[in-house]
């Protein structure tokens, strides 16, 4: 499956101007994706992965976000380079976004259909019958039941899981070519998590949307993703179409993130779950040479003093580690 | 999952059915379950009816004059009749007439200018907190100034710049009431700014008078509309005032101030001509106040159980 990228993100760099500091949120990342395809994009908390989406949607507030560098090539446009009136007609239409708290993300005050509605209204002019239609559409496409009767519902008459349908209704109703999805599961329970990551993949398939999935829950990135980029404070660390990824991962942070989820089992080779020593750095403070040395098991001299380069292994496997020079 | 939604039949169920209806109905249970809101709302509710039912009610005309009717007292009082219940003025014109020809002036002049505060407050309120940065400083320094002004003698400057007359005078109680509305207005879009949906808005594609108008500001209603019952009371006051000076109504018009200004003459002998339109702004602008306090508590969701 080897298609043409649909994005292509090179050298991206977002930095923030705070208090004299610049802190450099995404540091040199680049990313591919390509049609039909769902990229995995995997971290802890602040390592730039939703600055990442943010960046490609033009949603960086400036100031005090800059882009410092790099390009975002989109259906052979520059997104860094295309005015903001162009980027409206983009945003919501062909790149669309579903959000962490679906809880927070609907208007309160408008009936979940008009929200749709509203999304088809600023991207398509069409008469306000077939805007209807359309809306029960992708209703019936993220399987609500009764979408009929459910588009006349306010936000909180529904559950979460339900709202969660409505955003994904809600990025879907102008057929996107890409859906950047920041995790959209991560606040919902367990068993509604599987339907609508169910769903989600589904929806691909029928689609051929292609989808930028970000999450810190390497069980979910394993459900969804064709190809995964591990980002470690605002670098990516280690990319790797997912099968190869969890077989053999190279980069020791990517180890570490692995032995870290827990493992359900019985017997005596249960062992005791590993953490990553230490903490994340602060962007304000980082480490000189590799950003990962002060908590790697396996750190060389080297590691202390120069950042390592991206090294490709073969087959789309990179990884930023000096083992592997 | 059964599908509550589908089995959802008329209008009078999403009212009275607790797990579907709309907040909008919690509210006003809530409203209704406040004492002092309703007493506040019933006050109002009187005014309004007496405006809107003016020249059915009212016994007289209120600017006839009857010149052997001069003074008459209330009707308990020894010398007072049925015929002026309330009494007369200076010119034998019926109290009770005037005072109800007054709440029509005094509820026009209050939608009017809390109208033009309103509008213009909310929306300069509205780009200020979207926005931020320098327009935000322009708008609100400027905000600032008029507020630095005593509220009556701003308004003063501008009849005196218009000229005197009721109309002028709602133009200037709405200008000077603009600033309360934007702060408020300001102060609720920069909290809903930071919500998730508005940034969904932004990823959808909408633009920024869009989503400011369209998205936020609906969620603002709340403060807007105590602010809006409380500077309804405000105005009143504001333009009994003004009338009172000479610079609002003018005679004949039976403006309550304009009225109280008209009896001080003769506050010792005819109690009665400045007392009763005094007692009518009173209740007027404590109806206001009270179903004000009411809304806050029945809206604010730092209030809610």
């Amino acid at each position: 499956m080897h298609t043409d990228p649909l994005l292509s993100i090179q050298n991206l760099k977002t930095y923030f101007q705070v208090r004299g500091d610049v802190l450099k949120a995404v540091d040199d990342v680049s990313l591919t994706i390509r049609q039909g395809e769902t990229l995995g994009l995997v971290g802890e908390s602040g390592c730039g992965k939703s600055v990442t989406a943010a960046t490609i949607m033009g949603l960086i507030p400036m100031p005090p976000g800059f882009i410092a560098g790099g390009a975002i090539r989109f259906e052979g446009q520059d997104l860094l380079k295309t005015a903001e009136s162009r980027m409206r007609r983009i945003r919501g239409s062909k790149i669309s976004m579903i959000f962490q708290e679906p809880m927070t993300s609907l208007n309160p005050v408008f009936t979940v259909g008009e929200q749709v509605a509203e999304v088809v209204r600023l991207h398509e002019n069409l008469p306000e019958k077939e805007i209807q239609e359309r809306v029960i559409e992708s209703f019936r496409l993220v399987k609500i039941p009764a979408p009929t009767a459910r588009i006349r519902e306010y936000p909180h008459q529904m559950s979460g899981g339900m709202r969660q349908r409505v955003m994904i209704a809600m990025a879907l109703a102008c057929h996107p070519r890409l859906m950047i999805a920041d995790e959209p599961t991560t606040a919902l329970d367990v068993t509604i998590q599987a339907q609508i990551l169910e769903l989600m993949n589904s929806l691909k398939r029928e689609t051929g949307a292609s989808i930028l999935f970000i999450t810190h829950d390497l069980g979910v990135i394993a459900e969804m993703a064709q190809t995964v980029a591990v980002m470690y404070t605002g670098k990516v660390m280690e990319e790797a179409d997912v099968k190869t990824l969890f077989a053999t991962p190279r980069h020791p942070y990517t180890i570490g993130l692995m032995r870290s989820i827990p493992i359900v089992g019985r017997g005596k080779q249960q062992r005791k779950l590993s953490t990553i020593p230490g903490s994340v750095p602060s962007l304000f403070n980082l480490p000189q040479g590799c950003l990962f040395h002060e908590r790697c098991p396996e750190k060389w001299q080297a590691c202390e003093q120069e950042p390592p380069p991206m090294i490709e292994l073969g087959q789309g496997h990179r990884v930023r580690c000096y083992k592997y020079a | 999952m059964t599908d509550r939604a589908a089995t959802k039949t008329s209008t009078w169920t999403r009212i009275t059915d607790p797990e579907d209806r709309h907040p909008f109905f919690d509210q006003v249970e809530k409203l209704f379950q406040n004492k002092t809101g309703v007493a506040g709302l019933i006050i109002i509710t009187v005014f309004t009816l007496a405006a809107i039912l003016a020249p059915l009610i009212s016994p007289h005309d209120p600017v006839e004059n009857a010149l052997y009717d001069q003074l008459k007292p209330p009707v308990w009082q020894s010398g007072g009749s049925a015929k002026n219940l309330l009494g007369t003025d200076d010119l034998g014109r019926d109290m009770l007439s005037r005072l109800i020809y007054g709440a029509r002036i005094s509820l026009t002049l209050g939608v009017v200018s809390v109208g033009i505060a309103l509008v213009f407050g909310s929306f300069l309120g509205a780009i200020a907190g979207y926005k931020k940065g320098w327009l935000d400083n322009v708008i609100m320094r400027f905000m600032d100034i008029v507020l630095a002004f005593p509220h009556i003698l701003l308004a003063i400057v501008i009849v005196a710049y218009l000229g005197p007359g009721l109309r002028n005078a709602m133009m200037a109680i709405g200008i000077i009431n603009i600033p309360r509305f934007a702060r408020i207005v300001r102060a609720s879009v920069m909290d809903e700014y930071e919500k998730d949906y508005v940034t969904a808005a932004r990823a959808a594609g909408a633009r920024d008078l869009r989503i400011i108008f369209s998205a936020i500001f609906p969620n603002c209603m709340a403060p807007i509309i105590v602010q809006a019952s409380l500077g309804f009371g405000a105005a009143i006051l504001d333009a009994a005032g003004l009338s009172f000076l000479g610079l609002g109504a003018q005679p004949p018009t039976p403006e309550w101030g304009a009225m109280i200004a008209e009896g001080r003459a003769m506050i010792l002998r005819a109690w009665w001509v400045m007392t009763f339109p005094g007692i009518a702004i009173l209740l007027a602008v404590l109806g206001f106040n009270l179903l004000g306090d009411g809304l806050r508590d029945a809206l604010d969701p730092r209030l809610r159980d």
